[in-house]
């Protein structure tokens, strides 16, 4: 008893906070990383001030109005990003599909696979807007100068994702088509597309998603487009055509991820049971 | 003796076929001219070898072009961390405010997220083209771009953690009589702040790579020495451009891969 009396009277006992020194020193460089960018950057900062202001005036400018008499144009330009979009995506599958099935484990030669998952990497860094520059010097400031600069950056992201999937596949079908003594080209196409079919398709989608917003930036450099229009009217300060136009980008992107997005809900999970 | 009993095939078994006709048909509908993409083979033909000889231009990089692009490849470095801060520090309230858990009030959060979606379907470099005519040219536009882009994507993808986050917790805060902010303070933050990080993390390599464009509609960094290449022909420089890019995103997508992969 006489030992029990003094804990009853003491404070809660807490633990103890548990150190985390690399926590701590994450923290020291993360910040001072962070106070020496806004430091050292050569901003305005003084712009800042009267921004709000003007944003609420220019979104005025652009939305308290719109001009819809400019929207036919807007529609056949959307028409040209969309197309972009469909071209690099369709471009894009028919590279990626035979290569990352050789870089995928199993499948390809070990150098071959090694260099084809580094050329993947490097298309990854390159943004798809670089690509269109260099392609314009041979086809000009066309729709198909975006679209195959839209294939180009495809390869790299399909390319990834594709011989990961072809990875992860249970090796039991393809042993068996192996074991039935199936050629390569069999394996692929009873061992592992049964498997990866739904997987590559969903793929394929999203990558088309990311297409159409990136279509609509392509213009930007001048290959078309919606982004073309944007950019033109932007530099004219016609704020009431930049809103419309504005307008037609959500709505169609927005538009085109709910149907794509259903689709490939529909493709990962199967019909509804009835 | 009896035949072997072969189960009926499975039905539906037309689906794949038309849809890859439809696939067929649409893309040959938009390679056909004047409505299509601009498909002109002999214009290709004739303009292949000047497209050699600009890949063999980029495959010779000049060097000695690297001074001058230290000071904008810096600017672009600095976009990106300003924009990864300033954005991570709008998302994380945000994210709150979207999620169920911490925001029991539905139709707040449905506004929100209503925005959000809006916001997101915009790319950041159509952000930065009007910003640039609002604001001038400059880093400036180029990181409030990029700042709208990353509250578009951390915000979804926190607050879809913390949707689906174990609830437990939660509740036993609300039964020790917390308010709903001292619960998303003590309970809820520290359980999505690993998710936080680590969405901030992937955002700032998606800034990296974006913020490296941005200058070409004028928003700062070195995305304006690449319209300026551009525009003279000097592919030999815009090689050297790609490459330091190519360097700069492969060592931070390693740094930060890295440090996710001890997070999670």
């Amino acid at each position: 008893m006489t030992l029990l009396a003094p804990a009853r009277t003491a404070a809660l006992v807490v633990p103890a906070r548990r150190r985390r020194p690399v926590r701590a020193i994450a923290w020291v460089v993360v910040t001072a990383i962070v106070v020496a960018a806004f430091w050292s950057a050569d901003i305005g900062w003084s712009r800042l001030g009267d921004l709000p202001a003007e944003i609420v005036r220019y979104l005025g400018l652009m939305f308290s109005s719109p001009n819809w008499s400019k929207l036919p144009e807007a529609l056949w330009q959307t028409w040209r990003s969309v197309e972009m979009a469909w071209i690099g995506t369709v471009l894009g599958i028919l590279i990626a599909t035979p290569l990352s099935l050789v870089a995928a484990r199993g499948f390809g030669p070990a150098p071959v696979r090694v260099a084809l998952r580094f050329a993947f990497s490097v298309v990854r860094a390159v943004p798809e807007l670089v690509f269109a520059i260099i392609i314009l010097s041979v086809t000009g400031l066309t729709p198909l100068t975006g679209a195959l600069a839209l294939a180009v950056g495809g390869v790299g992201t399909l390319g990834k994702w594709g011989y990961e999937a072809v990875e992860n596949v249970a090796p039991g079908p393809i042993e068996a088509a192996r074991a039935a003594g199936g050629l390569t080209t069999q394996v692929l196409r009873w061992g592992v597309w049964p498997q990866t079919a739904p997987t590559f398709l969903s793929f394929w989608l999203y990558r088309f998603e990311i297409n159409v917003r990136a279509s609509a930036v392509l213009g930007l450099i001048g290959v078309g487009g919606i982004g073309d229009m944007l950019t033109s009217y932007t530099q004219y300060r016609e704020w009431s055509t930049v809103g419309m136009l504005l307008i037609v980008v959500v709505v169609v992107t927005v538009a085109i991820d709910a149907v794509s997005g259903r689709i490939r809900r529909r493709i990962m999970e199967g019909s509804r049971v009835r | 003796m009896t035949a072997l009993t072969v189960p009926p095939r499975p039905k539906g078994r037309w689906m794949p076929w038309t849809a890859a006709a439809v696939i067929v048909a649409v893309t040959v509908v938009m390679c056909l001219p004047g409505f299509g993409v601009g498909l002109d083979i002999a214009a290709i033909a004739r303009n292949w070898q000047q497209g050699a000889v600009r890949i063999v231009e980029l495959l010779a990089p000049d060097w000695s072009f690297f001074p001058r692009t230290v000071g904008p490849l810096l600017e672009t470095l600095q976009m990106a961390v300003i924009g990864t801060a300033v954005g991570a520090a709008i998302s994380l309230p945000l994210s709150f405010w979207a999620a169920r858990p911490t925001n029991p009030v539905g139709w707040t959060r449905a506004v929100l997220r209503g925005i959000l979606n809006v916001v997101r379907a915009v790319p950041e470099l159509v952000y930065a083209a009007v910003l640039v005519a609002i604001v001038g040219v400059g880093a400036l536009p180029g990181i409030i771009a990029l700042v709208l882009f990353n509250v578009g994507i951390v915000v979804k993808l926190v607050s879809e953690t913390i949707d689906s986050s174990d609830v437990g917790p939660l509740e036993a805060g609300r039964a020790a009589g917390g308010t709903q902010s001292k619960i998303n303070r003590s309970i809820a933050l520290p359980d999505a702040w690993p998710a936080f990080v680590s969405q901030t993390l992937y955002v700032f390599e998606l800034n990296v790579r974006a913020s490296t464009v941005l200058g070409l509609v004028g928003a700062g960094g070195i995305g304006l020495l690449i319209d300026a290449v551009r525009t003279f022909y000097r592919y030999d420089q815009l090689s050297l451009i790609i490459v330091e890019i190519l360097v700069i995103v492969v060592v931070l997508d390693t740094v930060s891969d890295a440090i996710r992969r001890r997070l999670v």
